[in-house]
């Protein structure tokens, strides 16, 4: 009893900042999105109105566009990352001349703020002063616009989060694959497994948790991207890179439509929990049941 | 005795002439004494007359009064929402924030700011002698409310005016070129037609030559508000649409149908017009916002351009950050006919006078010790090194200073066009919706720019987002 006290006083601490700074802005979020509030309408005050502002989510055309092109962009982004980031890690695992230089500059993008990845991209991209769009030309006569064209804009956001995020990944995976048990490795070199079958049949097994670890933060952090891609193209041409995080910013700050962005906060946060559980029912659970 | 006399005469005369000298002589420090420990902040975009209050003005303030001042500049959207955020949750970060004379009618809708008309005269205590709201220009009246009241200090005001580059305009060779495939004499322009024609021939010209020049800058952006702005607040009006094409006596009409004119022809021939330069600029234009179409210019890539006025000063003289030093004309617009008789009959203008002041939010901790800082920056003497560091005006007897005087001379007479011209420009309308209808209506503007939907039809959707927008938030019954 009295070490069961002792343990929620140790608590405590953690629960308050918790409550304070998660769950309370949960609850607030949760109540703003039930409510039609803009501070500089007619009536700034606000307006309770049921589920208006989810039943207005689901005839939007520009959220369910941005929702669209947001899961394109954390499929292509967190796949590329996690294929780089297996690949890179694999390498930096042997040892090579200036390994520990290339790994000090492979991790330094992780350190970076992500409103100055944002920068540096639009500096490199912008036709008139960039170096892609210089050596682009020089090399392939290729003209990269991406304040034109919508193709190359989403191209370059999508380079631009795997350059950002993918050292996160290797620095996981190095993690994972240095804690492997050597005995399952050798066995299967007795046995005479090929590189692809112990890659398949053990490895990716073993570093399995880790991995899914990393896509569900990679998948929530590229789900939630707003400051790099709206310093880069402001969601732009058009609405080609108006990602979901952008279009709420959008709703939020400028437009100060509080409730409805709130309410697609909400369903974002809906979606990244029912993505995440998805995946690990699909890919966990049924191990844990067979373990 | 005589001599004891007449020294203790001469320290009683002395010291009853240091009594008796001007209150003004001490007043900041008097003043300051009251808020010793105090440390203000404020949040402002970050440009060049901001700079120069946080490196030069807040520095000679803080050695007057002793009261520290803390500025914090950053990015145009970052500062709006950080000031509206603290404005909104009332917690009080920001003693003094920067008040775009575009976003000043939503903030005064919410009662967000101090009156300092009022506070001035309720505590004379606080009234710098050396301050004064008469020794505005013209442009203060943006920061008032309907009984005239100031709700601003004005700190930055400029016109985005017709800049040229004087050294191609004036090469022999260019001109024969020119006369020689157009007929006429090269100058710059006063109508969309002859701008047109100019834009078209130094593309070519560049082109044909293997140059990096085009004929015009274009504010572009294809997903930046920046765009936007251009086209209502700079293109607009040169076609006699004014206002954004939203009548507010009309119950906010926006759409031709309802008596608004943000789809109407004239703003229809505005957006072609203005595609049409676009798609001859520097291919780095559908990214450039503001601040990137100076630097176009200042690069030396274009002929001509419409430049917000707060760059003037650097792309004309400073050899460090532009290579048409020395080389930079101003001008009004091109305009349709009948549109400068709007603007002097005061029933229209010519172009956008931009530009922002400091106010105080009400929820500041340190309202008295704010207003004093503000006091400080609108005062004339600290006007005219403003004005050489930075291209702005906002007092009058800016104008008549020596330096000011041999700066406008350096900058090809931007400060007499603002000084005659500047009636003829115009701020944002007065409207408390601004950024909630440019955002409702933007990523249809968007969509025009990138050719997904027509100019025509573009427009008619704006109009009717603007209407639906305005109706939603209550302002359009």
């Amino acid at each position: 009893m009295h070490s069961q006290k002792l343990g929620w006083l140790l608590l405590s601490p953690t629960i308050v900042i918790l409550g304070l700074f998660g769950i309370f802005p949960f609850i607030y979020v949760l109540w703003v999105s039930f409510h039609s509030w803009n501070p500089f309408a007619a009536n700034p005050g606000m307006i309770f109105n049921w589920a208006e502002n989810y039943r207005r989510l689901v005839f939007d055309p520009q959220f369910l566009a941005s929702l669209g092109i947001t899961l394109t962009f954390v499929f292509f982004a967190v796949v590329s990352e996690l294929v780089l980031g297996y690949i890179l890690a694999q390498a930096l695992l042997k040892d090579f001349p200036g390994k520990a230089v290339f790994r000090t500059i492979h991790t330094l993008p992780l350190i970076m703020a992500p409103i100055i990845v944002g920068s540096v991209w639009k500096l490199m991209t912008t036709p008139s002063i960039g170096i892609i769009p210089y050596l682009l030309r020089s090399w392939f006569g290729y003209d990269l616009n991406i304040g034109q064209s919508a193709v190359a804009a989403f191209t370059v956001t999508v380079i631009m989060d795997i350059w950002h995020w993918t050292p996160l990944v290797t620095l996981s995976l190095i993690a994972a694959l240095v804690s492997l048990p050597s005995d399952p490795f050798e066995q299967a070199q007795i046995d005479g497994a090929g590189k692809s079958q112990i890659f398949w049949h053990i490895t990716l097994p073993l570093i399995r948790p880790a991995m899914l670890a990393t896509v569900f933060i990679r998948l929530m952090d590229a789900l939630r991207t707003v400051d790099e891609v709206l310093m880069l193209t402001g969601g732009g041409p058009g609405s080609s890179t108006r990602y979901i995080g952008v279009h709420i910013f959008k709703e939020v700050f400028p437009k100060t439509n509080y409730g409805y962005g709130s309410a697609i906060s909400v369903i974002v946060l809906y979606l990244t929990i029912v993505v995440c559980w998805l995946l690990y029912v699909g890919l966990i659970a049924p191990r844990v049941k067979r373990g | 005795m005589n001599y004891a006399l007449k020294a203790s005469a001469l320290a009683l005369t002395l010291s009853l002439a240091t009594t008796a000298s001007p209150a003004w002589a001490d007043f900041w420090s008097d003043a300051g004494a009251k808020f010793k420990g105090v440390t203000l902040h404020g949040v402002t975009e970050s440009t060049p007359p901001s700079n120069y209050i946080r490196n030069v003005l807040a520095p000679e303030f803080e050695k007057k009064t002793g009261i520290k001042v803390d500025i914090e500049t950053t990015s145009w959207d970052q500062m709006y929402d950080k000031a509206i955020k603290d404005m909104e949750a009332k917690t009080g970060i920001y003693d003094m924030v920067y008040i775009e004379q575009d976003i000043i009618y939503s903030y005064l809708a919410r009662n967000f700011l101090v009156d300092i008309t009022k506070t001035l005269k309720d505590q004379p205590d606080l009234k710098a002698p050396t301050y004064d709201d008469a020794n505005f220009t013209s442009f203060a009246d943006y920061f008032k409310d309907a009984s005239g009241d100031l709700f601003g200090v004005p700190m930055e005001a400029f016109l985005k005016a017709y800049l040229y580059r004087k050294d191609l305009f004036e090469d022999p060779k260019i001109k024969e070129a020119f006369k020689k495939e157009t007929g006429k004499d090269l100058k710059p322009a006063t109508t969309h037609a002859e701008y047109t024609e100019i834009a078209e021939f130094f593309t070519k010209y560049g082109k044909d030559n293997g140059m990096e020049l085009w004929g015009t800058t274009a504010q572009a952006h294809t997903g930046h508000p920046a765009s936007w702005y251009e086209f209502f607040e700079s293109i607009a009006p040169t076609f006699g649409v004014y206002n954004w094409g939203i009548d507010a006596k009309n119950n906010y009409a926006a759409t031709v149908e309802h008596g608004g004119a943000m789809n109407g022809d004239k703003a229809k021939a505005a957006l072609k017009y203005w595609l049409h330069l676009r798609d001859i600029a520097p291919p780095e234009s559908t990214q450039s916002t503001w601040t990137e179409t100076a630097t176009t210019f200042a690069a030396g890539r274009v002929a001509q351009g419409l430049i917000y006025g707060e760059n003037a000063a650097w792309i004309a003289s400073d050899p460090a950050q532009s290579k048409v030093v020395g080389q930079v004309g101003f001008a009004l617009p091109p305009l349709e006919p009948g549109v400068l008789d709007d603007a002097k009959a005061g029933k229209g203008y010519i172009g956008y006078y931009d530009g922002g002041a400091f106010g105080v939010p009400v929820t500041s901790k340190n309202k008295e010790a704010s207003l004093l800082f503000l006091e400080f920056i609108g005062q004339n003497e600290v006007q005219p090194d403003w004005a050489i560091a930075a291209p702005r005006i906002t007092n009058k007897a800016t104008f008549d200073d020596p330096k000011v005087k041999e700066m406008d001379v350096k900058l090809g007479g931007f400060y007499t066009m603002l000084k005659d011209d500047g009636k003829l420009f115009a701020g944002a309308p007065p409207y408390p919706f601004h950024a909630q209808v440019r955002e409702a209506t933007a990523p249809i503007f968007y969509d025009i720019l990138t050719g997904k939907i027509g100019p025509d039809e573009g427009l008619d959707q704006m109009a009717a987002k603007a209407e639906e927008e305005l109706t939603s938030l209550g302002y359009r019954k």
